[in-house]
């Protein structure tokens, strides 16, 4: 009998970290860098089915040219899922329609094959701009329409949207956000400038998934089988990172650092009394860097210990372990050193505050602020080696001094180059070197 | 049986019989297993070496072991603080009447210190501990017996670390040894290199019993001050020690006649560097003991003093407490 064996994703970690502590310090900071490999395809591993959901924005405002570039965006979306997912189509505007299937009950997802793609091509085929914007609905459907397929082991979906949340106050969309958490993944994409950044990167962050802006509706359909390709990639559908701390110690923060910056500190949930899990969603072949920083009593000179073992989990499976240690030292040498890594990713966490916060000063008029806070951006995007960000910030400030971070508000601001470098702000790069 | 014939496709093959080989590196006693709990917390312990409770990373049983044969004969070997590895060994043994007590202090730029000194350890208390020599009766014979036995545990010490020496090392494997046997009125004591035997009498003189083969006793012996002695750059050289370029295997020794209560104490330089000069150590006994002390209690108390002053090095301790109106011995 021939044996079948599954590709089996593969998870590696690595700690970077200064574990000696000076007498009487209490702060541990380390960078876990994980990586995946042999991921396999998403739903073709053998651990359960994965369903895909696109969600397009049909409101009035997209008009003739963004909506026929949506369809066409949907359809290559369509055409770039593999065949055996599950797979629903909503329209949404001020209300959330089932596009495909045209199901009024029961399982709202059907799976993907040759047959079902050509009817979900046609559903979209028939959509026209009308009405206005309620993307807390929208949300709220998709997961209705992901929880009516038990079988699913993953869960991802894509929001296109165009304009701003007219429809549904902050607090219902919060709502529908929060409904949604842990239920499935979001990547969002903004066409054309008219909508904000802000908004949807809420979405995005809660629902651990990418915001990025489209100035041109052409650009679309290659954005969407990136997206589409990438979630369909990930092979490995939910995984957890657990990070233990002794008892006695306090976690004082887990930030993804890379690829981008997410601060997960108030999103775990607790496994035991001294292990928490935050989330990270699917995984396939990658590497993501981790930044956790543990208070731990001090103790005596000499004394090594634990001060977290941080794991990715899928269930209660672990699947990769980094300890992060502590060693308290009267040596100062050794005390005193930071890690690089540790360092880099400080700064370019700061640095993607210092962007959001200089843009949303300048979008109140605070020209004061937003001038010192795009300064440290440019400053910080030069000192860690941020290239993009540098070119980004170069298109909305004019740059008198990078080191310095003198910088002045440039007149004439492209909102397209605004937003592009507000919904950059999170994206790391890696140490140099 | 082969046989030939025309029917066969070919011939039995078979491979030349392997030259015939010594075992080069002999059963051990192995000490690379943890700990059932926490020594910190109590707490369980993880398969990464640290407390699933309060992160303590937990000692190995090389790197932290107690030995404790009778209430009033122990021991504990220890890493210390600073060092990487624990090339200190202990091993002792006692019934009420006797006991054998050895330290041995691995030389750190030699190859598998850490496995020599453990062998040397065992094999000379296992020595002294098989016979027990009585002489021809007499208290002197009886001495005269014993400090044989003495120098027959050394000779075997050395062929126990010679056997887990590779002979292809060119930095064989050393390690000093000192140990201690309590006989009934006696206290006889040897050794090699610089580990100690110290005898600490209640409300008496305390003393070293043993006296270091080491450049800094070297210098002693030439007049220097044992401050400036041992605080010289090459005073823990040692001038004598076990391992297969050993210079010779004759130790110094030394005895005591057991008239009042006291302590003996073997350790090694990790406890002695904080405090080498014999009422400095028992003055540091003193703060340690108690009324019901045990010898355990005592050897813990100690190494955990040295580990406080720094713990710069491994850190072994054995410790007898020998009361000649007592039962015991």
């Amino acid at each position: 009998m021939p044996v079948y064996t599954e590709p089996m994703a593969v998870f590696t970690s690595m700690v970077y970290q200064n574990e000696y502590l000076a007498d009487g310090s209490t702060d541990v900071n380390a960078i876990v860098r994980i990586e995946c490999s042999d991921a396999g395809a998403a739903g073709q591993t053998g651990v359960g089915d994965v369903g895909e959901i696109v969600i397009v924005d049909t409101s009035a405002s997209m008009g003739l040219v963004n909506m026929q570039a949506a369809k066409d965006a949907a359809m290559v979306a369509v055409d770039t899922i593999l065949d055996g997912t599950y797979v629903a189509i909503i329209a949404g505007n001020h209300r959330a329609y089932l596009a495909y299937p045209r199901v009024t009950s029961g399982p709202g997802m059907v799976r993907m094959d040759p047959t079902t793609r050509a009817q979900a091509k046609a559903a979209i085929a028939s959509f026209r701009a009308d009405g206005g914007t309620a993307m807390g609905s929208w949300l709220m459907l998709a997961r209705s329409l992901f929880r009516s397929i038990p079988s699913l082991v993953g869960r991802h979906a894509i929001l296109l949207t165009d304009g701003e949340n007219h429809n549904e106050s902050v607090t219902q969309l919060d709502a529908s956000i929060r409904g949604c958490l842990g239920e499935f993944q979001v990547d969002c994409r903004g066409i054309g400038v008219e909508w904000q950044v802000s908004e949807i990167r809420k979405i995005a962050q809660a629902l651990l998934g990418t915001v990025d802006v489209i100035p041109s509706p052409r650009e679309l359909p290659g954005v969407f089988r990136d997206l589409i390709t990438r979630s369909m990639s990930r092979g490995v559908p939910d995984a957890g990172l657990r990070v233990w701390i002794p008892q006695g110690a306090q976690v004082m923060f887990v930030r993804q650092v890379s690829p981008t910056v997410e601060d997960l500190t108030h999103r775990g949930s607790s496994v035991d009394p001294l292990t928490t899990v935050f989330p990270t969603g699917a995984w396939g072949d990658e590497s993501r860097d981790y930044h956790i920083c543990v208070r731990l009593p001090a103790k005596a000179v000499g004394t090594e210990q634990l001060a977290a073992r941080v794991q990715l989990a899928t269930g209660a499976a672990i699947l990769t372990q980094g300890l992060v240690k502590a060693k308290w030292s009267a040596d100062a040498s050794l005390t005193a050193r930071i890690s690089p890594e540790v360092a880099h990713y400080t700064g370019q966490t700061e640095l993607a505050s210092a962007i959001q916060e200089g843009l949303s000063a300048r979008a109140e008029g605070d020209d004061r602020t937003a001038t010192m806070k795009l300064g440290r951006a440019v400053q910080l995007a030069t000192q860690t080696g941020n290239a993009e960000a540098a070119n980004r910030l170069a298109r909305v400030v004019d740059v008198a001094d990078a080191a310095t971070g003198t910088v002045r508000l440039k007149k004439n601001i492209d909102k397209a180059d605004e937003m592009a470098l507000d919904t950059a702000s999170t994206r790391t790069t890696r140490i140099r070197g | 049986m082969t046989t030939f014939d025309h029917d066969t496709p070919g011939v039995e093959w078979r491979p030349d019989a392997p030259e015939a080989t010594v075992p080069l590196r002999p059963a051990r006693p192995r000490f690379d297993a943890y700990p059932d709990a926490c020594a910190a917390c109590g707490g369980e312990l993880g398969i990464d070496g640290y407390c699933q409770r309060c992160g303590q990373k937990a000692k190995s049983l090389r790197e932290h072991y107690e030995m404790a044969p009778a209430r009033w004969v122990g021991g504990v070997c220890d890493i210390g603080v600073s060092h990487a590895r624990n090339e200190d060994a202990l091993a002792c043994q006692a019934n009420d009447r006797r006991a054998v007590m050895v330290v041995c202090d691995g030389v750190t730029t030699s190859d598998d210190s850490d496995l020599a000194s453990m062998a040397a350890a065992h094999a000379a208390c296992d020595l002294a501990w098989a016979q027990d020599p009585q002489g021809t009766g007499t208290p002197s014979s009886r001495a005269a017996a014993l400090k044989a036995l003495l120098t027959s545990a050394m000779t075997s010490a050395n062929e126990a670390v010679v056997d887990c020496t590779d002979p292809e090392s060119v930095n064989a494997a050393a390690t000093t040894i000192a140990m201690a046997i309590v006989d009934d009125r006696w206290i006889l004591a040897a050794n090699l290199g610089d580990s100690r035997v110290y005898w600490f009498p209640d409300g008496a003189d305390p003393w070293q019993v043993t006296r270091d083969h080491s450049l800094a006793q070297d210098g002693m012996d030439s007049g220097a001050e044992r401050a400036e002695a041992e605080s010289s750059a090459l005073a823990h050289t040692i001038t004598k020690w076990l391992g297969r370029d050993a210079i010779d295997l004759i130790p110094n020794m030394g005895v005591v006649e057991i008239s009042r209560p006291g302590w003996v104490i073997v350790c090694s330089d990790g406890l002695w560097n904080y405090a080498s000069e014999a009422v400095d150590l028992a003055a540091v006994v003193a703060l340690c003991v108690a009324e019901d002390t045990t010898a355990l209690e005592l050897a813990s108390r100690l190494v955990d003093w040295a580990n406080a002053q720094g713990g710069h090095d491994n850190v072994t301790v054995a410790c007898a407490r020998v009361d000649p109106a007592s039962a015991e011995c």
